[in-house]
């Protein structure tokens, strides 16, 4: 029993890793622009398809999809950006209406993907010698592994590109304070796209991780990836990118045992109760700031 | 005043549609369901248009009302309509339960409210096969009686478009309006914001509740998939957002353009439905965000004397 | 009437209210002027209830209301009004003014005589039925002030009711302001920078800087004290 609890806590890490890169993404998004996107788990799903299709008509493996991923799916957002983003700020409520926009996006992106690509289940095979790592009598799966590794990777030069650039300085005055920037004279719209550009893209390459990790994928099921983002933002404080890693091991971490326990939808009930749980204490989240009544 | 008059009058003139529809032809399958989602979506508007909160799992009542429906019905063997009228109290007794997250702050009220929708939709998926009849839904054969099912539908739109009429014009439905233009000034007037938010929410969750429960008892089947799906949230919302939110008469207005633009639409591109539906929500944002109605009432602001 | 006693709020680090005391009996009007950041708008806030202070007392007619949320605290007699005008945007004036009523227990008709008679006051009844949106910024900030006497409050807290307003309305404020104690049986607190009009209307005044009271008295002693002169009027 104790190893199935190990068990459970070490695939919660390696995961946890995978739903922190969600995470990041999502909040990267909403701490520049106050933009919900709801679509970013079928962003994702659709990385992952990218992937296959390099692999199936390309024959690259993962690895190559990992950049080429990157790299298309930040361009698709920058463009989108112009496309979608501007007119909200019109609105009476721009958190609303780009919540309620990005959830439109999603149908559409969803419906896309279905017409593409059917509504059967795909994977992504993928082999790799040796198979697993043993820790003791623990199984760790090397493409796990790898993908945990990627993803602090990815983590450590999202970090870098905000903290140590002076591009990642600006897009963190504007989640600071959006019209001191643009009074400073920097041009926050070519910024803001940037920013939701750099969330795409790091769904898309979620998406690759995710076909590595997970065995088979579908259109629709970017709902629930979108969903265990927000869930892990939250749980973490919105806008905060540490407080979305944080967030995301936590709750990985609970899913994981609960389902040692109990079964995979039991686990997914604890992770969630652990979130709601976490708010009524906290507000704002791990990490959120404290806010006037 | 005027204006509320303007808006009972064509609500009298829609219901006597509704009513007198079965007698002219027996294919009132279309007209069921116009009556449903203008529920579902004034509902939304309650809750949203009033309390300035975007509850993202809406469904749970809907989901709740349904399988209350089905267990008196199916499991402890009472007739139909004792079965809706508690489904419409589970309804309420849900929004009890699920109050304490009025005290959230906006966005994070939504997810919370999607994630508290997803924990009771598993909860119920992992509750014994007897009760809730698992994956497969529960099967309510003999109570089936397309007529009367329409007839109580209509009667809940009565209800829920009067309880709307009633709002405007009362001292709920003005501190509502206050608390959602600004709930910090409304606490400072002396509007008890949380308790008052709690009304608009108990109000909000009984017609949905009803709602799913006599679409239950109308199609016989409570579908577990269907029930708590993620789209019954997002179509009560968005046709309520096309017609405009904060306005009467914007959620009967959305429900009846966009459910006439989908039935048409699945009738001649039954494949790319669901993209046309992204499609639309997208547009409306980017073009019309305060809806039909409410897009109206802002470029015309004169027009508020006669459209509520 | 209203007492606040060794009133101190800190947020982390930052104090922004160190320690401040003072009492304002029935009917005057005690004057507030100060820095910007001199910690006037928290003091506001802690009384009213929208912060919930660090330490200190505050206390209406010997009531200990420290602490109190914001409903409770205006339905026991304190109104407030913000520097930015907070109106409710969406609802006409009259909606704005009736809202303010509802804890009072009043008929419809009641309440709909009452908020005639203040709109008549601030000169805004013609625009009765006109959404508060629609208002300029001078006019909404006399609808606040109507919003809250409205409701017959025991005192008042305006924030910085002249900044921004033209001189023609403003004058009706400074009017409508110096009848609240006399006609209304109403004490107010009011912060302000505009000096000729705290001079005109405080029955007291108190200075303050960096969260602490720097002096207080009559606009006389006020004016000539050497330290407020170097701190904050000027040479």
């Amino acid at each position: 029993m104790q190893d199935l609890v190990l068990q459970g806590i070490v695939n919660g890490l390696i995961l946890g890793a995978i739903y922190g890169l969600i995470g990041v993404g999502l909040n990267v998004i909403f701490g520049v622009l106050r933009v919900v996107n709801f679509a970013h788990g079928e962003f994702l799903v659709l990385g992952a398809y990218l992937a296959l299709m390099l692999a199936q008509y390309a024959g690259l493996s993962p690895f190559w999809a990992l950049p080429i991923t990157f790299l298309v799916f930040c361009l698709i957002g920058y463009l989108l950006y112009f496309v979608l983003i501007p007119r909200l700020s019109k609105s009476n409520d721009p958190e609303t209406s780009s919540l309620l926009l990005m959830f439109g996006v999603s149908i559409m992106l969803g419906a896309i993907m279905l017409l593409l690509f059917d509504a059967d289940a795909r994977s992504l095979e993928y082999e790799i010698e040796p198979v697993f790592l043993m820790l003791g009598n623990i199984i760790l799966p090397t493409i796990r592994l790898i993908t945990l590794a990627i993803s602090i990777v990815i983590v450590a030069l999202v970090a870098w590109l905000l903290y140590g650039t002076l591009t990642g300085k600006a897009l963190r005055a504007i989640i600071m304070n959006r019209d001191a920037v643009r009074i400073v004279g920097i041009k926050t719209e070519r910024l803001a796209a940037v920013a939701f550009a750099l969330g795409i893209g790091l769904a898309g390459v979620t998406g690759v991780l995710t076909a590595m990790v997970f065995p088979s994928f579908s259109p629709f099921m970017g709902n629930d990836y979108t969903l265990i983002g927000f869930v892990v933002i939250v749980l973490g404080g919105l806008g905060n990118p540490v407080g979305a890693l944080v967030g995301a091991l936590l709750y990985a971490v609970t899913e994981q045992v609960a389902s040692v326990f109990f079964n995979p939808s039991i686990g997914t009930i604890c992770g969630f109760v652990l979130m709601v749980a976490t708010i009524f204490v906290r507000p704002n989240g791990l990490f959120g700031k404290q806010v006037m009544r | 005043m005027r204006r509320v008059q303007i808006a009972a009058g064509f609500f009298l003139l829609l219901i006597a549609g509704f009513l007198l529809l079965p007698l002219f032809t027996s294919n009132t399958s279309f007209a069921f369901y116009l009556m449903l989602w203008i529920i579902m979506a004034s509902a939304m508007n309650i809750c949203v248009g009033f309390t300035g909160y975007l509850p993202f799992g809406y469904v749970v009542f809907y989901g709740v009302g349904a399988y209350a429906t089905g267990i008196c019905y199916k499991v402890l063997g009472l007739p139909i309509l004792p079965s809706l009228l508690i489904a419409g109290l589970a309804g309420v007794a849900f929004a009890m339960i699920l109050a304490p997250t009025l005290r959230l702050k906006g966005v994070y009220f939504g997810i919370v409210s999607l994630a508290l929708a997803t924990i009771v939709r598993l909860i119920i998926a992992n509750l014994p096969s007897d009760l809730t009849g698992g994956s497969m839904g529960l099967i309510l054969a003999s109570s089936n009686n397309p007529t009367l099912s329409y007839y109580s539908m209509a009667l809940v739109l009565i209800v829920t478009l009067a309880c709307v009429l009633w709002l405007s014009v009362s001292s709920l439905g003005k501190a509502l309006k206050a608390i959602r233009d600004d709930d910090g000034a409304a606490a400072c007037v002396g509007i008890n914001v949380p308790r008052t938010r709690l009304k608009a929410w108990l109000l909000a969750a009984v017609f949905p509740a009803l709602a799913g429960g006599i679409e239950a008892w109308h199609t016989n089947v409570v579908d577990p998939e269907y029930a708590f799906h993620v789209l019954v949230t997002a179509k009560s919302i968005v046709y309520a957002m096309a017609g405009g939110f904060g306005t009467i008469l914007g959620p009967v207005v959305g429900a009846m353009a966009l459910l006439g633009i989908d039935h048409l639409i699945w009738q001649k591109f039954p494949l790319i439905n669901l993209l046309l539906l992204g499609l639309v929500i997208v547009l409306l944002m980017l073009f019309l965000p305060r809806g039909i109605v409410g897009g109206l009432l802002h470029r015309y602001p004169q027009l508020r004397r006669y459209i509520a | 009437m209203l007492q606040i006693q060794g009133l101190k709020k800190q947020f982390g680090g930052l104090v922004a209210l160190n320690g401040v005391s003072w009492h304002l009996p029935p009917k005057q009007i005690l004057g507030v002027i100060g820095m910007n950041g001199s910690g006037k708008t928290t003091m506001l806030n802690c009384i009213n209830g929208l912060y919930v202070p660090t330490a200190g007392k505050v206390l209406l007619h010997g009531k200990d209301i420290t602490g109190w949320p914001v409903e409770q605290v205006a339905r026991e007699g304190i109104g407030r009004t913000f520097q930015v005008p907070r109106v409710f945007p969406h609802m006409t004036l009259l909606d704005n003014l009736d809202v303010s009523q509802l804890h009072k227990g009043r008929t419809a008709e009641e309440r709909y005589a009452v908020s005639v008679k203040w709109l008549e006051k601030v000169e805004l009844y013609r625009l009765r039925h006109n959404m508060a949106e629609e208002l300029s910024g001078g006019q909404q900030k006399l609808l606040e002030l109507a919003r809250i006497m409205v409701s017959q409050p025991k005192v008042v807290l305006l924030d910085e009711p002249f900044a921004g307003v033209n001189p023609g309305l403003a004058q009706l404020l400074i009017s409508v302001i110096k009848t609240l104690p006399t006609e209304h049986d109403c004490s107010v607190v009011l912060v302000s920078h505009d000096l000729t009009s705290i001079y005109q209307l405080s029955n007291h005044i108190i200075v303050m800087n960096e969260g602490s009271i720097l002096s207080q008295g009559s606009a006389d002693v006020v004016k000539n004290d050497p330290a407020v002169i170097e701190a904050y009027l000027g040479a």
